[in-house]
């Protein structure tokens, strides 16, 4: 054997063990899925659409489809329009306010999701802190801020800041800033210097912040079932209670089949978001 | 670096904007916290109050709640276990990934991907079928291989960046010197590689270790997690209960965080959250 083909075989023999477990535990899963979905429930030949036709037949699976699809869309514009001045003002402003905030923001990173959603309603719930504090400040009607879709949008864009952070940050640190004095040498305000310099060399690490946005948000389970209402619930609570709660397995799976389709397109960009940026560095 | 760029750049009017934004920013993210830890040492906290009366019976009640014993025996097995096992498996493919060449490198590298690509909880119930089918539900084998499932990623890309990082004349210095690729793998290159290794595996770890709604689906009712006990603790059970139980879940991650400090550079931190 050449040197080339060893090195070869040896990187293949090495990768293969967590290749196998990733088979097993994403690509096997995901093709059993569509395959039983796709299989007539009396054993009739042929694939059938029966499965979906008939979840999708239910009112409340199509109102909760409905509202996943609009609660995600909203957390993900909510924390993408708080994490990316935050990461502009982290990246270019010195001094003790930005050292401080450097270290705040990554705070939720390390607190697990059941916790984060335990203690956000301990802060929102009427007659919790924030609705204590408002007491004493004269308020006496107080908004329902949980166990609705403000409670879960709140609770996302706690959760998530810190990722949407850290990487904008990360690809805003990789502007070279020649390019940005160079574009305030030739005149260039701060509006203007954004969007034709730093919006389009963060681009990539902007596309991978809003698809890994969207695919946590739509694929959550935690944040709705604790912090959420009760109907319209999110996909990840129905699909769990069809599947644990009322047994009824293949509905549930048409359901998990039905997320990664609406996902699918939003899971390929980021992919390829991914290994573009990649490709930048290595 | 830039100083002046933005709008709000002129001197007393960006101070005060940073001081609004931190003091917003401060109270949105440490007020649940903050309130979650009176909670923890409260006995009684009635509206419109705005102090507890403090108390610790709700300790003493959690502290003797058998179920929460199992619940922590279950996490500081089956986590340790998912970290060791990923390690195992992958810091010798994230090696091979770094440093070898051999067909569909790159492609089989960003195959890992997918586990960040999937809405997770559609792909817990996609596992929880094939479970069903194995008889591995509600078992430890189960609850492991859920929590796999978050920490290959961690031991994959991370290694495999560190490994990328090492300067090659190192290694190939201790191979003039008439060291074996083995010897030269355990002596040179694995030393160095080590803070990123142990970075990778306490992200696996605390992703193995804070995993509640894959185990909660996989391991009800007899192979609960701590982090899947606090469902129902939050669910069934007066505040202060859910409040004591969050710190002592909380204590784990904090402490291995405190230990590995000085290896987390935020670098590491974005290279583990950007995957």
């Amino acid at each position: 054997m050449t040197r080339r083909a060893r090195q070869g075989a040896l990187g293949l023999a090495l990768v293969l063990p967590p290749l196998f477990l990733l088979a097993f535990l994403v690509v096997l899963p995901a093709v059993t899925a569509v395959v039983d979905t796709l299989t007539p429930a009396g054993g009739g030949s042929g694939p059938t659409l029966a499965n979906y036709a008939q979840v999708l037949a239910t009112r409340t699976v199509r109102a909760d489809i409905g509202f996943t699809i609009a609660v995600t869309l909203v957390s993900v514009a909510a924390v993408f329009a708080l994490s990316y001045p935050l990461a502009l003002y982290l990246r270019f402003s010195r001094g003790r306010v930005a050292r401080v905030l450097g270290v705040l923001f990554v705070v939720p990173l390390f607190v697990p999701v059941v916790i984060a959603s335990f203690a956000m309603i301990t802060f929102l719930v009427n007659h919790g802190f924030v609705s204590t504090i408002a007491y004493h400040l004269g308020t006496r009607t107080f908004p329902r801020l949980v166990y609705n879709a403000t409670g879960i949008t709140l609770a996302q864009v706690w959760v998530n800041i810190p990722f949407a952070v850290l990487i904008l940050g990360a690809g805003l640190q990789a502007i070279d800033d020649a390019l940005i004095d160079g574009a305030r040498d030739v005149g260039a305000g701060a509006v203007r210097t954004f969007v034709s310099i730093i919006l389009p060399l963060n681009a990539t690490p902007t596309m991978i912040t809003l698809t890994l946005l969207f695919i946590g948000v739509f694929g959550s389970f935690t944040i709705p079932y604790l912090v959420g209402g009760n109907a319209p619930a999110m996909l990840g609570v129905t699909m769990t209670n069809y599947l644990t709660q009322y047994l009824r397995r293949t509905e549930s799976v048409t359901m998990a089949v039905l997320a990664f389709l609406i996902a699918a397109v939003v899971g390929a960009v980021y992919v390829a978001s991914v290994s573009r940026r990649e490709r930048g560095t290595a | 670096m830039s100083t002046v760029l933005w709008p709000w750049a002129a001197g007393a009017l960006r101070r005060a904007v940073g001081a609004a934004a931190l003091a917003a920013l401060a109270a949105f993210i440490l007020g649940p916290l903050l309130t979650l830890l009176l909670w923890a040492f409260a006995g009684t906290w009635l509206f419109p109050s705005l102090w507890p009366e403090f108390s610790l019976r709700w300790w003493a009640f959690v502290l003797g709640n058998a179920d929460v014993g199992k619940a922590i025996r279950m996490s500081f097995l089956s986590a340790p276990t998912a970290t060791l096992i990923s390690a195992v498996v992958c810091v010798p493919a994230a090696y091979a990934f770094a440093r070898l060449e051999f067909p569909g490198r790159r492609a089989l590298l960003l195959s890992f991907l997918s586990a960040n690509a999937f809405p997770k909880i559609g792909l817990y119930v996609s596992i929880a079928t094939l479970l069903y089918r194995l008889n591995l539900m509600d078992t430890f084998v189960g609850v492991v291989l859920i929590q796999l499932v978050n920490t290959l990623l961690f031991m994959i890309w991370i290694p495999t960046g560190t490994f990328r990082g090492i300067n090659r004349n190192l290694e190939e210095a201790a191979r003039d010197a008439g060291a074996g690729p083995l010897r030269t793998f355990f002596q040179i290159t694995l030393p160095i590689a080590l803070p990123g290794i142990i970075v990778a595996a306490l992200f696996a770890f605390i992703a193995a270790f804070d995993e509640a709604q894959g185990t909660l689906i996989v391991g009800t009712p007899n192979h609960m997690t701590m982090p899947v006990l606090m469902y129902s603790l939050v669910l069934g059970y007066p505040q202060p209960v859910g409040a004591v139980f969050s710190i002592l879940l909380s204590l784990p991650s904090l402490v291995l965080l405190l230990l590995a400090q000085r290896y987390l550079r935020a670098g590491y931190l974005a290279a583990g959250y950007s995957l």
